[in-house]
């Protein structure tokens, strides 16, 4: 066994950790939940040119070819500072979907651009439903000569208003999961994008699909084929979620335990009393259990075996224990903590969103119930 | 980062799996049942002492003193293998004891105890809880005085499991009554044959016996002394971090048989399995089994990396107690109104394993530190809180 990062990897948190606490104080964070775009120019190139959009991309495709586990050490940075912007719904969200379904060509395409930072995806699952089923993909694609015609809505698409490519998961059959993955241009006739108000501030959109045209180059994959690959990234995607949630229940700690340190009251300092003392032993032992269960999968991930039951144990975990130990870090810090002006709130907002994106808890121990046979 | 068995190491457990179930024996696992998993029993003893003689009850220890000098890793996983089969699980000589007595036993003292400890001939029963020291137990007053050659000693100690079965005391006791409370408490080796010592047994709710232990002018060698008189305290305090671990293989055993027992039993028309309640509550013992190995086996990576626990070990023994109380109310929770029926129906599911461990871990977030004493050494030392 073995819990500890490489030096590469504590290199990459490092600078990230560097980088972050310049360009993406809590200050940036509140300005990017009212600005329309939620990001800067600046702050995105100064990403790229760190090589964060290129980390996972392989080296043939112009990245850097690192692992999952090094993408974890990014993400919990990221999670750290609740870095706003589309660097997960392009590089997570899109590269790992067009990383699991392209042929070589798309690839090519697509892999180098975004890995420069010059190419952003997001990935268009959920509809009306608000489900991660196969049955829930009613946004149909039709043939229609030498183009697919596409048709419906989708809900809670991330950062769809900065995406140059729409990954687009569509009904192409009518079995249960005849669901295909498409290529979908920004700006194509028939597309409608309206921005949802959320509780974090970050940027999901409804996407109307008014006949859309797609060439049949834009199929990513195989024809009725994109369910097994949805799978996969969703997996991948939760677990990736939970390496951003680990670096924010680190956060949590940082902005809760030094106050025990200094508040006073009855003439003591509150961290003394045993009825702060417990609830601060749980607040680390949800932030040291969901680490460690963000570790285990991640590195599964990496390792390239299997890790169905990891991921949704982990993504099921870290839903519970991050809400949970953001939940004690509000009671420890009483009213100074609800004030909207304290960053706790940023984070409480956050985990109530991560806990849900790519599946909760129950969804995840569902799987897990499969995955034990039962 | 890793989180598999090398080869090497899946062979050893492959090997130790082996041999328990070629050697184990319905009347031993009954007896070990009745005696809390403590090592001491006679059918126990003969396996364990089998089991020893391949290295495997010390395997951490170096060859010296009859150990593998293995990984810490290796060292947990055969003991959490020992306990998912049921085997005696509490060993007070291998697991606190000799630590100690490595650690701060003279050459004399290692020479005569280490090597019969690593073959499993010889075994220790705690001697720490007083009726007025438990939790806060620098206060613990069993009194040995000091007259030259030996020790005269006098006093009670109370829930000491195993001392009806165990060959020797493992004792704490006090040397300097005019010193700090912690300052002045000793470690001592007591044969339990000693003229004077009155064991009477205190049944659990568990079915299981721990002991009040009577000394009445027991002597006491100076030789059986454990490293320094009157640091016995910090002994004791040291020897919780480095050997304090909390396997939880009997409660993963449990829940597997559970497992398959809503797999295969029908109720309503259906199996139990396909409740969706009963889903999402397997699941969720599935995943807190697995953080609760991720716990465990991040004690032996600190080890194996040449630091030792300190919150880590509480952090672990808290989750893994905590586990198993929502394990075995999960599982009553799935059985419904059969939870209650005790072994020996034929109403019985998992023959009352379920109504049996139920009320064995009650006492899981109570002894060994009650889960209130392991959160405060959390605060304090993995937070760095300040203190009262």
């Amino acid at each position: 066994m073995n819990y500890g990062i490489t030096e590469e990897q504590t290199m990459i948190k490092d600078a990230a950790h560097k980088f972050l606490a310049k360009e993406c104080p809590a200050e940036f964070v509140r300005a990017m939940v009212d600005d329309e775009r939620g990001y800067t120019d600046k702050i995105w190139q100064g990403m790229a040119e760190l090589g964060w959009m290129s980390l996972l991309i392989p080296e043939e495709y112009d990245g850097f070819g690192g692992n999952f586990l090094d993408l974890m050490v990014l993400l919990s940075e990221m999670g750290y500072f609740a870095l706003p912007g589309p660097f997960f719904s392009s590089v997570v969200l899109g590269g790992l979907t067009v990383m699991e379904a392209g042929d070589a060509d798309q690839k090519q395409a697509i892999l180098p651009g975004l890995a420069m930072g010059e190419r952003i995806l997001t990935l268009a699952w959920t509809e009306m439903d608000g489900l991660f089923t196969p049955e829930a993909i009613r946004l149909s694609a039709a043939l229609q000569g030498e183009e697919y015609v596409l048709t419906g809505a989708k809900l809670f698409v991330p950062d769809a208003h900065v995406a140059d490519t729409i990954i687009t998961a569509a009904r192409t059959g009518p079995g249960e999961t005849d669901v295909s993955l498409f290529l979908v241009e920004a700006g194509s006739p028939g597309l409608t994008l309206t921005a949802l108000t959320t509780m974090a501030g970050d940027k999901q959109f409804e996407v109307v699909y008014d006949g859309v045209k797609a060439p049949k180059s834009a199929l990513l994959g195989e024809l009725n084929q994109g369910w097994a690959v949805l799978r996969k990234v969703q997996l991948m995607a939760a677990v990736a979620k939970c390496a951003e949630m680990m670096g924010g229940a680190q956060k949590a700690m940082d902005l809760t335990i030094p106050w025990t340190k200094e508040r006073v009251q009855f003439g003591r300092l509150i961290g003394s009393f045993q009825a702060i003392q417990h609830h601060l032993a749980n607040m680390l032992t949800f932030k040291d259990t969901l680490t460690y269960m963000t570790y285990q999968a991640s590195w599964r991930i990496a390792a390239g075996l299997p890790f169905e039951k990891e991921a949704s144990m982990c993504k099921a975990w870290v839903s519970d224990s991050y809400r949970q130990a953001v939940a004690i870090g509000h009671q420890v810090l009483g009213g100074l903590g609800f004030m909207k002006e304290h960053d706790m709130g940023l984070y409480y907002k956050r985990a109530r969103e991560a806990e849900m994106f790519f599946g909760d808890a129950d969804f995840h121990r569902e799987l897990v119930a499969r995955e034990l046979g039962l | 980062m890793d989180f598999e068995f090398k080869p090497e190491e899946q062979k050893v457990l492959d090997d130790v799996e082996a041999f328990i179930k070629a050697e184990s024996t319905e009347e031993m696992l009954a007896e070990t049942r009745v005696i809390g998993a403590c090592y001491g029993g006679k059918l126990g003893r003969e396996i364990i002492k089998k089991l020893a003689s391949h290295g495997w009850l010390v395997p951490n220890w170096p060859a010296e003193y009859g150990g593998l000098g293995a990984s810490a890793k290796l060292t947990f996983a055969i003991r959490d293998t020992i306990a998912y089969h049921g085997l005696p699980a509490s060993f007070v000589a291998a697991h606190m004891a000799g630590p100690t007595i490595m650690h701060v036993g003279s050459e004399e003292m290692k020479k005569e105890w280490l090597l019969p400890i690593a073959r499993g001939e010889v075994e220790f029963a705690l001697g720490y809880t007083e009726p007025q020291a438990g939790s806060d137990l620098s206060s613990l007053n069993l009194r040995a005085v000091d007259e030259g050659d030996h020790f005269v000693l006098n006093g009670q100690k109370t829930f000491n499991t195993h001392s009806h079965v165990a060959d020797y005391h493992w004792l704490a006791c006090r040397t300097d009554p005019d010193a700090k409370k912690h300052k002045g408490v000793s470690m001592m080796i007591v044969d339990f044959k000693s003229p004077g010592i009155e064991v009477r047994p205190m049944i659990t709710l568990a079915d299981w016996q721990t002991n009040e232990v009577y000394y009445d002018n027991v002597i006491v060698p100076k030789k059986n002394l454990v490293g320094e008189k009157n640091k016995g305290f910090y002994y004791l305090m040291a020897a919780l971090d480095f050997e304090r671990m909390f396997p939880t293989g009997g409660y993963r055993r449990l829940f597997e048989d559970m497992v398959q027992y809503a797999k295969e039993t029908v109720v309503g028309g259906q199996p139990l399995s396909k409740r969706p309640l009963v889903r999402q509550k397997l699941a969720q013992i599935a995943t807190e089994m697995e953080v609760c190995k991720l716990l465990f086996y991040n004690l032996a990576y600190i080890l194996d990396t040449g630091q030792i626990p300190n919150y880590q070990a509480s952090m672990q023994k808290m989750f893994a107690t905590e586990t198993a109380q929502r394990l075995t109310k999960g599982c009553m929770e799935v059985l419904g109104l059969f939870a209650q029926i005790k072994t020996g129906s034929k109403h019985a599911p998992l023959a009352g394993r379920v109504e049996w461990m139920n009320r064995w871990s009650i006492v899981e977030t109570i002894y060994a530190g009650t889960n209130e004493v392991q959160r405060n050494i959390i605060a304090l030392r993995g937070l760095g809180l300040p203190a009262n």
